[in-house]
């Protein structure tokens, strides 16, 4: 809202600089946007707050700075004169939809001279930045400046019939505006229509054929209330936000209907001549009188902080056009009682009258040295996991990435391994064909890695922690949302697969999965997201409860990798740690090293070259016993030659400590014959000497 | 027997413990440290051992000063040895010579990233400050993210074109993308008693469109407190004791007013920086509409991009998002 302050200066005497007015109403809550010299006056642009319409007016910013400034605050009384003819001999209104246009009032001038404005309203206008268009048609742009009431100005000779109707626009209806562009208007658009056709868009803007212009002899002023979602259809529905839109959509005073339509007929008389016939033609209702609020004393103490003598607070609430139903200090303990002004619908409770206190007499009043009581607070296991994976991922030279939730078509098109049939789409689109919430955060990792490389950074390391969005396949529990949303840990390497690998075992053992009880096994999969023969999964067990993936582990296909533009190999890995945060509160006991000295013996088992290392590991394990300290593979290798076709070579290193005494060979040698015989049992495994 | 006198004895010390320090002083080999060792304490003829032989000759009340300073002349030998012997195999290990200066082996530093650093130091102030960090969904029901927090069915802030809304089953209730984080402290309200002090933080959605200063998606951080006898004075002044742990020195804050559908009063909370004051977010008194009981409490909201913005000196919020390693790097 731009004011002017030579216009302003019509309602209150502010002596006060510009700077001083300005740094008084900011700390009031009107935002200082700018101020600008427009020829002899002072342009200042003001943020006001979608509860305050009435500060879309210069009178309700007068209003403000007469309180603020303890001055008297002129707003003027218009009584235009009446002259012959009745304005009802010349419209009929009626509202066929009160639901979007509770009250409707029309005046008419006969016999107008439409031509330029006087200066002073040409300036005024310039100030505010509106062009003037011609001496009536700035009146009615005036006057909702003025006290924040939309007006329109029709020709009468082009109301057909003298009928103004006010309805629902037909679904598809055909409307031509001033601006001269066709709109296919919906059902949910107030239209004030003629007895044959649409002459305006309610509260948004004029028709073509009905605007003022220079043969129009006849005017008929409109003072109307519309309802602010049927302004917003049409306003947001149409791209065509105007002033008047934007005040509609945030419901302007009901009082101001009447005063506005009075105050343009006067100012058409001065400006435009002509006669204003008799009376005004009106329909629908205005809203009743604003209940009383009750203000108990002390109250404002109890919210700010701060005392304000009932005196004050009576002074401001009255400045503000509050009307107490008896003085300060009348009733001994009883509250306060006020009504609120027409042109302040926000204000209905005693919480909202405290504010008008607080607001006025300044929220540097309120202390700012009012400790509070000191309270321990943990961390939650959330956090808790959220910090330990990402410490290991930034400590594997991992930048922390953080790409965007909502994706393309062409970065959900694989099957997401946390399960939900299809993407959940959005709208709008977050950003251009991004509609899709993403169930992985894999390809985004990608995506922005190939940027990284594209952009020849020093690498494209990557990981992220966010959640994906996964529609529920059953129906939601009481309670529950019908979206999950697990939290995952993701990242991208250059490394391979077993770097990949590496780091989601380092990121579980450092999240204490396996020591506070979990059972993780891993297994091949095969899921979109992952070439073939290059993915796992690692799923976790507690207790007696079924097994639940945890984490994906593998190389991206060459089509997801060429999509983005990367060559190379490419491993990503994806970790639940929604599933691990029961580990967070894990408690770790030392178990004591061992004194003694460990003892290595290889064994060297001959296996079919198809049998994996979780099933020669899995037979080892079992056999071993407690002596076994560690398990490493020490040489994998084929030969078809030495070991035979479709056979290959496991050279394991089993290292064996015991906790209460030195091992003997003895000791040593009967461990590896249990797991070589238990290797050969599970797994065909000959020794090999 | 003869007895030797002291005197002698002790020149004949004196002299081989001079020889042999500057023997081995001179050694530049192993070899010749080696040869000396022999000389002067090889264990069958070396002058020590000779010389050691002469203690048994001393006169009775001789023996004890001469053993004793027989023991120092060893010890003495011994030392120099072994000065001799490290400074010979240091010299052998030294033979081929480093470039120090070349650079070390590059170890490849991750990063977090500058918004969750911030969210991080946020969290950590407001823990001191008793407040739990609470998590909540990202796709929010229209109760929570609307209703519950007295925005009504009218609210311009509802319109589906301000809002990301899921596409959903006819005559499923709407779901959309949360708008801001007080969802959450709906969430943990409806299920925990007061006292309340939590911070909630996450993602957040927007349509706007991207520019330097705006993204559809963004981060908040919001404050709950909820305390029978809260008032103003109590919020400002937590405020204020973040201001200036988060930035540093006697940071003032400042209240101007504003309007949020849940706070009444509501506030926009400048914060004193580098000499000008600041917008950090938005506060004000949790409204009675939505905090049903008589309770009283307080909330606030910060922007964290705005926030790292500013701290990082980042012009385009729009980095935030482009994860160029050469940008993450730097944090």
């Amino acid at each position: 809202m731009i004011i002017s302050l030579n216009w302003l200066a019509d309602y209150v005497q502010v002596t006060a600089s510009p700077d001083a007015l300005v740094e008084r109403l900011l700390m009031a809550g009107l935002n200082h946007e700018s101020t600008e010299t427009v020829g002899s006056d002072v342009a200042i642009d003001l943020e006001v707050t979608s509860n305050r319409p009435d500060c879309l007016g210069h009178i309700g910013v007068a209003r403000e700075a007469a309180v603020l400034f303890a001055r008297p605050l002129h707003v003027p009384d218009p009584r235009p004169l009446e002259g012959r003819g009745a304005a009802s001999d010349s419209v009929t209104v009626a509202i066929d939809s009160p639901e979007v246009c509770p009250c409707y009032s029309a005046r008419v001038i006969r016999g107008v001279r439409v031509g330029p404005s006087p200066k002073w309203l040409v300036d005024r206008l310039a100030t505010v930045g509106v062009e003037s268009v011609n001496n009536v048609v700035d009146v009615t742009n005036y006057v909702m400046l003025e006290c924040g009431q939309p007006l329109h100005a029709f020709d009468l000779a082009r109301i057909r019939g003298g009928r103004i109707v006010v309805r629902r626009a037909a679904d598809g209806e055909d409307f031509t505006a001033i601006n001269h562009k066709r709109y296919a208007l919906t059902s949910q658009m107030c239209v004030i229509a003629d007895a044959e056709r649409p002459v305006a868009l309610a509260g948004v803007m004029g028709g073509a054929d009905s605007e003022i212009s220079a043969d129009t002899v006849d005017v008929v002023l409109e003072s109307a209330q519309f309802a602010p979602l049927a302004v917003r259809a049409a306003a947001r529905g149409l791209a065509l936000a105007s002033p008047s839109s934007y005040r509609f959509e945030r419901v302007p005073d009901p009082a101001a209907v009447e005063w506005a339509s009075r105050r343009a007929a006067a100012l058409i008389l001065d400006t435009a001549g002509g006669t204003l016939e008799k009376g005004v033609v009106h329909a629908g209702v205005l809203e009743g009188t604003p209940a009383v609020i009750r203000l108990r004393p002390g109250r404002v103490a109890d919210v700010l902080g701060v005392e304000i003598p009932p005196v004050r607070q009576h002074a401001i609430l009255t400045g503000l056009g509050f009307v107490a139903t008896h003085p300060p200090g009348a009733a001994t303990g009883e509250p306060d009682a006020w009504r609120a002004p027409s042109w302040r619908r926000d204000v209905s409770r005693e919480i909202d009258l405290v504010e008008e206190i607080a607001r006025i007499e300044g929220y540097d009043r309120v202390p700012e040295d009012r400790p509070i009581e000191a309270r321990p607070v943990e961390s939650s296991p959330r956090e808790v996991t959220v910090r330990a994976a990402s410490e290991v991922l930034v400590g594997a030279g991992f930048c922390e990435a953080m790409t965007r939730s909502v994706v393309s078509e062409k970065l959900e098109k694989a099957a997401s391994p946390w399960g939900g049939p299809a993407p959940l789409r959005v709208q709008p689109a977050l950003v251009r064909g991004a509609d899709r919430l993403r169930r992985t955060l894999l390809p985004s990792l990608l995506e922005a890695r190939a940027g990284n490389t594209a952009a020849g950074a020093p690498h494209g390391e990557l990981f992220e922690v966010a959640r994906a969005y996964v529609g529920r396949d059953a129906a939601p529990a009481e309670g529950e949302s019908p979206v999950a949303e697990p939290l995952l840990a993701a990242f991208v390497t250059g490394d391979g697969f077993f770097a990949a690998k590496g780091l989601v075992e380092a990121v579980l053992t450092r999240l204490a999965v396996a020591a506070a009880g979990g059972r993780l096994v891993c297994r091949p999969i095969e899921i979109d997201l992952f070439a073939r023969g290059r993915a796992a999964e690692i799923t976790l067990v507690r207790g007696p409860g079924p097994a639940e993936r945890i984490a994906v582990v593998g190389e991206f296909p060459q089509p997801a990798m060429e999509a983005v533009g990367l060559k190379g190999t490419v491993a990503g890995a994806e970790v639940r740690l929604d599933l691990l945060e029961f580990a967070a509160g894990f408690e770790r006991t030392l178990r004591r090293p061992s004194e003694y000295p460990a003892v290595e013996r290889d064994v060297n088992l001959v296996v079919a070259a198809d049998v994996p290392w979780a099933a020669i590991a899995a037979a080892i394990h079992a056999a071993a016993g407690p002596l076994l300290e560690q398990c490493r593979i020490a040489e994998v290798w084929q030969d078809a030659a030495r070991l035979g076709a479709g056979r290959k070579s496991v050279v394991v290193t089993l290292r064996l400590r015991s906790d209460t005494g030195t091992l003997s060979g003895d000791d040593a040698n009967g461990v590896v014959r249990a797991v070589v015989e238990s290797c050969g049992r599970a797994v065909g495994a000959a020794m090999r000497a | 027997m003869s007895t030797v006198p002291l005197e002698s004895f002790l020149a004949e010390l004196d002299r081989l413990k001079a020889d042999a320090v500057e023997a081995l002083a001179a050694a530049v080999d192993a070899d010749a440290v080696e040869r000396a060792r022999i000389e002067f304490l090889g264990a069958k003829s070396g002058r020590l051992k000779a010389i050691q032989k002469l203690l048994g000759g001393l006169g009775g009340a001789d023996k004890p000063a001469g053993g004793k300073h027989f023991n120092e002349a060893r010890e003495a030998v011994s030392a120099a040895l072994e000065a001799a012997q490290g400074r010979v195999a240091g010299s052998a290990a030294a033979v081929e010579p480093l470039d120090v200066t070349l650079p070390g082996q590059p170890v490849r530093l991750g990063h977090v990233h500058p918004i969750t650093q911030t969210i991080r130091r946020v969290q950590e102030i407001m823990a001191r400050l008793g407040f739990e960090s609470v998590d909540g969904p990202e796709v929010e029901d229209q109760w929570h993210n609307f209703d519950a927090l007295a925005i009504n069915a009218e609210h311009p802030a509802r319109d589906p074109l301000d809002n990301f809304y899921l596409a959903v089953a006819r005559g499923a209730d709407p779901l959309l993308l949360r708008s801001q984080t007080s969802t959450v402290q709906i969430r943990v309200m409806e299920r925990r008693e007061p006292p309340l002090r939590i911070v909630s933080l996450g993602r957040v959605y927007r349509p706007d469109t991207a520019d330097a200063t705006h993204y559809p998606m963004f981060h908040q951080v919001e404050g709950l407190y909820v305390e029978p006898g809260t008032t103003m004075a109590h919020l400002k002044s937590v405020l204020r004791q973040f201001a200036s742990t988060f930035l540093g020195g006697d940071v003032h804050v400042r209240f101007r007013p504003s309007f949020f559908p849940f706070t009444e009063p509501s506030v926009e909370v400048d914060m004193e920086w580098g000499g000008r004051w600041i917008e950090m977010g938005g506060a004000g008194m949790v409204d009675p509409a939505v905090l049903e009981a008589v309770v009283s409490g307080f909330a606030f909201g910060l922007g964290v991009e705005r926030i790292a913005a500013r701290r990082y000196g980042v012009t385009d919020i729009r980095d935030f998002y482009r994860n160029d390693v050469r940008f993450l790097e730097q944090f």
